[in-house]
């Protein structure tokens, strides 16, 4: 009995899983396989100003679906990906984009992660290398280490 | 000496994380950077929101100082501020409304009904105040997105030659209006 209410469950999800994803591809129709990916990709590239960790692809925003509508219009009329990166990038700043560009001041990021890391492995080598320098044992070593035993010495007797 | 100096070296990167962090804590994501700014109003053809024969484009706004405040019924903060936006009027600001269309999707095949909006608006500016020396509907958010408009209340200002100074997310209050417009409409007007 139970098998069988699982099997009827399992048909019922298959068949739901089936007919949603007919809708999807439905919706938008392409003139070729490269524009619908092109769609794809930009969709989950581009991101929603309004709901600002999602992308418009995600996005239940009236904003994100107008700029799906615009991405989709764009793409049909043969708009390459970057192409229609640049057009919105106009209208909404770099901020749309989930890549930012690479400026002055955001190739900082890049940099300093391998900067603080050379500079730290530099410093422990450095110190490491003082560390194992040979060194002499002078005059005034001796010296003063006559003059602590002399202390430690005078201190034990009391 | 010089090994007091590098001591100091980590308490220096602390420091300024701080103040870095320190910084972030006030900072307003949704203070977006835009594209427009700098750049003239973009080309439009959109009808006056309360006479569809009257078609404004992006040239008849030209020769004024204006803001252009991007607003609808169905926003609680737009509706807030028009007691604000009105006493800039009285100052001598004009202010030109865009009807920010929220509900509307042709592709649901929604019908819009232009005549109940409008008694909408009116019931509205009615109690609220009116700033707007005209008002623009923008049923398909064309002009909304060429701005680079992601919700309402939005207000731009915009100088004689049509180009675009101001790009304000959320709602105008005095605050905002001494921290962001104040000093730039100052400088524009003589």
């Amino acid at each position: 009995m139970i098998t069988r209410l699982r099997f009827v469950l399992g048909l019922c999800a298959g068949l739901f899983i089936a007919t949603t994803n007919a809708s999807v591809e439905d919706k938008y129709q392409f003139e070729s396989k490269e524009r619908a990916q092109t769609f794809a990709e930009l969709t989950k590239e581009l991101r929603c100003p309004k709901c600002q960790n999602q992308n418009i692809a995600d996005s239940d925003a009236v904003v994100a679906k107008d700029l799906r509508d615009r991405v989709l219009t764009l793409v049909h009329e043969g708009k390459s990906k970057q192409e229609v990166i640049d057009f919105m990038i106009d209208r909404y700043g770099y901020f749309v984009h989930y890549q930012p560009p690479v400026t002055p001041l955001t190739v900082l990021l890049w940099i300093l992660p391998g900067l603080i890391i050379v500079i730290g492995f530099g410093f422990i080598v450095v110190r490491q290398r003082k560390a194992a320098q040979a060194q002499e044992w002078t005059e005034a070593d001796e010296k003063q280490l006559n003059a602590l035993l002399e202390k430690y010495e005078q201190r034990g007797q009391q | 000496m010089n090994r007091k100096l590098i001591g100091l070296v980590p308490l220096a990167i602390f420091a300024l994380l701080s103040v870095f962090l320190y910084q972030g804590l006030f900072g307003d994501p949704r203070e977006l950077q835009t594209g427009r700014l700098g750049h003239p109003m973009p080309q439009f053809s959109l009808p006056d929101l309360m006479d569809e024969n009257k078609v404004w484009t992006e040239q008849d706004l030209k020769g004024e100082v204006y803001l252009m405040n991007v607003w609808g019924t169905w926003c609680p903060t737009c509706i807030a501020e028009l007691g604000y936006l009105t006493e800039l009027k009285e100052r001598g600001i004009k202010i030109v409304g865009l009807y920010y269309e929220q509900a509307y999707d042709p592709d649901f095949g929604d019908q819009f009904d232009v005549v109940k909006l409008r008694e909408e608006v009116n019931n509205m500016l009615d109690r609220a105040g009116n700033p707007y020396a005209f008002n623009i509907l923008d049923l398909e958010r064309t002009l909304a997105l060429d701005l680079g408009v992601s919700g309402a209340p939005e207000t731009f200002l915009v100088d004689k030659e049509g180009k675009i100074l101001v790009h304000h997310t959320g709602d105008v209050n005095p605050r905002v209006w001494r921290a962001k417009f104040a000093h730039v409409l100052q400088e524009i007007t003589p």
